[in-house]
């Protein structure tokens, strides 16, 4: 491997890193304060790449409104999914776990009939190549790590500087004490829900130009985030940005020299062991 | 009182599936024996659940028993109940490699791991082409024998099955009535209060998953042999959220729960058996258990009663879980 091709695929991994990082954001959001893995996680992934096959491309919407849309609709529905399916459970983290599962199941095998058997393209958004530092990169690629780190900023204000994000924080700590405090539990989980929804779809969207789109395709990335959360430390913010990072950078050169299959099946032992020795991940806490 | 009648009932109906089965036609014959390597899979995964741990990835144990069991077969021609054997321990072996390290966290992490794994088993099976032929499918797979005699006719096949099951079950069954299936309830129920009555939860909890994945081995190395064509993407995430799904609908309170689970619903699915709407009737009928009947379908009598007799008589919902 040549160091153009080196520098070439490390880009690259920052960009589809910068992906990973939105999904793991959202789930590790949801997990610090609700202690519930979200496993629908993939298939809002792949609604919000197929809101822009249908607003951007067949609708003729200018891209970033297409991108607004796909974050605002799966955003409600976030919210809607907490109000129906997370609340009515009742904290049981067992069940809403299994009920997530089922709605995970339900969304991509309806995904088939509702947007046909063939798998969709959207056309390029950005065209053309850029240099950056002396090898060309797509555009298309280049324009995920702005887009995806105004969106991290953006939370990372949210969540420490806004009085809502101050709820999300004093639920992640204590919830009872939050809802004694007079923190609306149930709005603000909702808000969680909405946010890591719409963190999804943003991701999705992103992707839709660059990836295939079938009613399947947010299996991988959500595989990605759990090893991502699981290494940077589950409810970890940071954790899950360093993780990502990590993950899309090995990810992306080991599958440049290798192949795709053997850097996913080497992130997966590099857990098991990471489990074995470090088991609350790089940048968790013991709880 | 309930487990008393119930014991003997599920007895019957395997007894009168097995007899009556085969008289119905090779179509039938093939249902049932999927319907039974259902069963096993769905009362498999049970004492992980019991423990309170979410085991995703029970397919990626099949796979490793079916596909060990094939190829032993196939290249060294061993007898099936060695096959069987070799393939049910590899997955239990694999099952101690996956569930030491992620069962001593909380269930949460194993649940995810789970569900990555099963995507590495996936993986290897289609990518180590000289010796799982990968995505173009293993095929090949001699019929099952038993002492020394190949199972030709599909009849035969069947009624292996449903001896299989029948030991599958007893066993399960035995160990859920042992002080250990006691343990393992214990600790579903109260992990932390098991704990400090010196229950070494870590190592229960990795002993009943193994058990799981031994019986997923068990069933696995029966379909290699039965349907004789193995494919990577055959054991994916949807069958091992199939296996919960049978869990969960038929009812967790109790063991005939899973067990009646997987024959009513692997049945009522027959017919777009393979198809999305497989997949949407499964999810739908799960999510509307979860949110309006948590005991699953076995406590259906239960509510109904408690209904016929107005308001006052109607029991709270049973907890779900052990």
């Amino acid at each position: 491997m040549t160091a153009a091709l080196l520098l070439q695929s490390a880009i690259i991994g920052v960009s589809i890193g910068s992906i990973y990082i939105l999904m793991a954001l959202g789930l590790t959001l949801m997990f610090g304060m609700m202690h519930i893995i979200n496993f629908a996680h993939g298939a809002v992934y792949m609604l919000g790449a197929f809101v822009i096959y249908y607003v951007f491309f067949q609708g003729g919407a200018p891209y970033f409104a297409a991108f607004v849309v796909a974050m605002v609709l799966l955003g409600a529905f976030g919210y809607f999914v907490e109000r129906s399916v997370y609340r009515p459970i009742k904290g049981g983290i067992e069940p809403t776990l299994v009920a997530l599962l089922a709605l995970t199941t339900f969304l991509q095998a309806a995904g088939y009939p509702v947007f046909g058997q063939l798998d969709k393209h959207v056309p390029p958004v950005f065209q053309g190549t850029r240099n950056v530092l002396g090898v060309m990169i797509s555009v298309e690629r280049l324009m995920i790590i702005p887009v995806a780190a105004v969106l991290v900023v953006g939370l990372y204000l949210f969540i420490n500087k806004t009085r809502l994000g101050a709820a999300m924080r004093a639920i992640e700590q204590d919830k009872e004490a939050a809802a004694l405090q007079g923190v609306n539990v149930h709005v603000v989980n909702g808000l969680a829900f909405g946010i890591g929804f719409a963190l999804a779809a943003a991701a999705g969207a992103l992707m839709a130009p660059i990836f295939k789109l079938d009613p399947m395709m947010g299996e991988q990335p959500l595989l990605k985030a759990f090893i991502i959360i699981i290494l940077g430390g589950l409810g970890s913010i940071p954790g899950a940005i360093l993780g990502g990072l990590m993950l899309g950078l090995v990810d992306s050169i080991v599958a440049t020299a290798l192949g795709a299959e053997p850097a996913f099946l080497l992130s997966f032992v590099f857990i098991i062991l990471l489990l074995l020795f470090k088991p609350n991940g790089l940048f968790g806490y013991a709880q | 009182m309930r487990s008393r009648i119930a014991a003997p009932a599920v007895l019957v109906v395997v007894v009168a599936l097995a007899l009556l089965v085969p008289r119905l036609g090779d179509y039938y014959i093939h249902v049932f024996a999927l319907v039974l390597i259902n069963v096993i899979l769905a009362a498999s995964l049970r004492p992980s659940l019991t423990c309170g741990q979410l085991n995703i990835g029970h397919s990626g144990f099949m796979c490793v028993g079916a596909y060990t069991s094939a190829l032993l077969a196939k290249h060294y021609a061993l007898p099936f109940e060695l096959t069987l054997l070799s393939g049910a321990l590899l997955a239990a072996v694999v099952g101690l490699a996956v569930g030491y390290p992620a069962l001593r966290l909380r269930g949460v992490y194993f649940a995810m791991v789970t569900v990555a794994f099963v995507e590495v088993i996936r993986l290897i099976a289609a990518i180590w082409v000289p010796l799982t032929r990968g995505n173009s499918g293993l095929s090949g797979i001699p019929k099952p024998n038993l002492l020394g005699m190949t199972l030709t006719t599909k009849a035969s096949q069947y009624y292996l099955v449903v001896g299989l099951a029948a030991v599958t079950l007893f066993v399960l069954w035995r160990l859920e009535r042992s002080r250990l299936g006691l343990t393992w309830k214990s600790i579903g129920l109260a992990d932390n209060l098991a704990q400090s009555l010196g229950v070494d939860i870590a190592a229960h909890k990795l002993l009943a998953f193994m058990v799981g994945c031994f019986f997923a081995g068990v069933a696995g190395a029966f379909y290699a042999h039965f349907i004789r064509f193995l494919f990577p993407p055959e054991f994916g995430f949807l069958v091992a959220t199939n296996i919960l799904v049978y869990n969960f609908v038929g009812g967790r309170g109790h063991f005939v729960g899973p067990i009646f689970g997987a024959i009513f619903l692997s049945l009522l699915s027959e017919p777009f058996r393979g198809s999305a709407y497989e997949t949407i009737f499964f999810s739908i009928a799960m999510l509307m258990t979860i949110l309006f009947l948590p005991g699953g379908i076995i406590t259906l009598p239960e509510k109904l009663a408690g209904l016929r007799w107005g308001r006052a008589a109607s029991a709270p919902t049973p907890s779900p879980a052990g």
